[in-house]
């Protein structure tokens, strides 16, 4: 896969991120008695980067219109500035709803762009539940997207290990959780986090299955309000090296044509387990467009023409202005979004797109 | 400052004539420590350096940017040119010339020379050509391997397969030489930022290796413990 092609000038600092060590985020467990764990985060210069990211994005905009009405009095005022204004004003006019709508019940602390200190190992309360959940941070932005609310229907079809699904029960808004992974030994590490992260009581609500999630529909058609499809994909992390590691890139091309496809039917069965009206997000930790867009695209086609279900793309685009400071997001996607790795914020990648069944 | 390789053969100077001597090496950049070597040492030493190559200009070039190289044992100056000869397999033109531009490799352990050139030799795919013109040995060995690892990672240096010469890695010349400003703008495609956090992953990559190794070497010898009883 020439990534080289399709990021451009981006790609060496990407490489560069993907072979140096990646950076980590807590996920606070808001279910363990843990309330001074952000003291002692902040202490260390961590931060929460959702909930601080309404006010930072709310400054950029602020300084970055002052910048204009600066520049528009020196320079006069050409066509292309009124272009430029305009878009400002959409942004602000669109961003409140926005901030709003990302949950603020999931907090996840990050280090600063730049920092490379590392989080103590997760430590259990008195109870026995552990503080929190160490992942990439941009794992939570689809789950984000996702904006579970009060009494939603989760599907998370493909869920071990488990990050995501932790995430997801930090909303506390899940009505029901359908946990699903085809993989048994995988579904377990699922159950494992459960336990030492969630009390029985909110478990209950969780039921973990291990269907392939291919024919979930046909298991139960069309009644979740939010499904989530993280899907299986090459994870460009640990594969990086495989362009000067030929027998092993060999060995695994066929898999590596396979997965699309799998990932495309995995989507369908996301969609056909949505209601009407309600949302999926489609997920990889790939930078692949082949395993991202096309397979959004081709998901959009099927259903459509096979199905008969219109589908709306959601905007995500607030997402890169709102977290831009934690993120080093890449502009050109054609649907969704993507965060690229970065040295100075090594998180991913992750791309994600959010479909709205109509 | 012509008549400092004299001045450093004067023979027994008197008090008077001796501080000024000193105030002159001071201003030539040189230790006025000179002044307590015997006459007969600083005069063997600047046979042996003329010998190795370091005649007229370049002695005096060296001694300045070098003074060092009046202190250090015989014996460390001969085992860092074997080294160089034997080992690095330079020739004698061009071990001339690494000493004429980095004196100060005859102060080296020999050691750390050959870890140097073998980095740049094998894992970088320079000949020894090259490493002469680009003054290898001026660039401390962290540095340089900061550098290489960087573009690396980058996707702009590739380790030359056996026996291909033409390669589109950047020269090892600039590579040393550049500023780093100008080695991130150039050569590495890249901001200050990124270089300055790489560097530090980098070493704490490293720190964690030698300790994971360490603690493998433990393993070992505590299994061979376990065997002794
Ligand atoms: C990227 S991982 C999911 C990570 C998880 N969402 C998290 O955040 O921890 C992809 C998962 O898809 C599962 N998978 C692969 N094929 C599947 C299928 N046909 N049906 C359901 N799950 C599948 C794999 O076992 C793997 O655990």
């Amino acid at each position: 896969m020439n990534y080289g092609l399709h990021l451009g000038a981006l790609w060496p600092s990407v490489r560069a991120g993907l072979l140096c060590e990646q950076k980590y985020g807590a996920l606070l467990n808001n279910f363990a008695a843990a309330d001074h764990v952000p003291e002692e985060l902040e202490l260390l210069n961590a931060a929460d980067f959702i909930s601080e990211a309404p006010q930072k994005a709310q400054q950029w905009q602020r300084s970055a219109a002052e910048g204009e009405a600066a520049g528009g009095c020196e320079e006069g005022t050409g066509e292309g500035r009124t272009v430029v204004q305009a878009g400002m004003v959409t942004q602000a006019e669109t961003s409140p709803p926005l901030c709003t709508s990302i949950s603020s019940k999931i907090k996840c602390y990050t280090f600063p762009r730049g920092d490379i200190m590392r989080f103590r190992p997760a430590r259990p309360d008195a109870l026995g539940l552990l503080d929190y959940y160490l992942m990439d941070a941009a794992s939570l932005l689809p789950v984000l997207a996702l904006s579970v609310q009060p009494d939603d229907f989760v599907l998370d079809l493909c869920a071990a290990p488990g990050g995501k699904t932790l995430a997801l029960l930090q909303t506390g808004f899940c009505g029901h959780l359908a946990a699903n992974d085809i993989s048994i030994s995988r579904t377990k590490r699922l159950h494992q986090i459960l336990h030492s992260y969630v009390p029985k009581e909110v478990r209950e609500t969780v039921s973990v299955t291990s269907y392939d999630g291919r024919v979930w529909d046909q298991v139960k058609g069309g009644t979740f309000d939010k499904v989530l499809v993280d899907v299986p994909c090459t994870t460009d992390r640990h594969s990086a090296m495989e362009e000067d590691n030929n027998i092993f890139h060999k060995r695994r091309t066929k898999e590596r044509q396979m997965l699309p496809m799998l990932q495309l039917q995995l989507l369908m069965a996301g969609i056909l387990a949505t209601k009407p009206g309600g949302e999926v997000v489609y997920s990889t930790c790939s930078l692949s467009p082949l395993q991202n867009e096309c397979v959004v695209e081709r998901a959009l086609d099927i259903a459509g023409s096979q199905f008969n279900i219109n589908i709306h793309v959601e905007d995500l685009s607030h997402f890169r202005t709102l977290f831009q400071d934690t993120f080093s997001f890449f502009s050109d996607c054609r649907l969704g979004e993507l965060v690229l790795p970065h040295l100075t914020a090594n998180f991913g990648p992750m791309y994600f797109c959010k479909l709205r069944r109509v | 400052a012509r008549s400092s390789p004299a001045l450093l053969l004067q023979p027994r100077l008197d008090p008077e004539r001796r501080e000024a001597a000193a105030a002159q090496l001071l201003l030539l950049g040189l230790s006025p420590a000179l002044l307590r070597l015997p006459t007969e040492r600083l005069r063997e030493r600047a046979e042996e350096l003329r010998r190795l190559g370091l005649d007229g200009g370049r002695l005096q070039r060296a001694v300045s940017r070098c003074p060092q190289l009046f202190h250090v044992p015989r014996k460390r100056l001969e085992a860092a040119v074997r080294l160089l000869r034997e080992r690095c397999l330079f020739t004698a033109e061009q071990l001339r010339e690494v000493l004429g531009t980095c004196p100060a490799v005859l102060l080296e352990e020999p050691r750390t020379l050959h870890h140097q050139f073998q980095y740049a030799y094998f894992r970088m795919g320079v000949r020894q050509k090259e490493m002469v013109k680009a003054r290898l040995f001026r660039m401390p060995f962290a540095e340089l391997r900061n550098r290489h690892i960087f573009l690396e990672r980058r996707g702009l240096y590739e380790t030359p397969h056996k026996g291909q010469t033409q390669t589109s890695n950047p020269k090892l010349k600039d590579i040393v030489q550049l500023p780093v400003k100008d080695f991130l703008a150039s050569l590495a495609l890249s901001t200050p930022e990124e270089y300055e956090v790489f560097k530090k992953l980098l070493a704490r990559e490293e720190e964690e290796e030698e300790k994971e190794e360490e603690d493998v070497d433990a393993q070992y010898t505590e299994e061979d413990d376990d065997l002794d009883r």
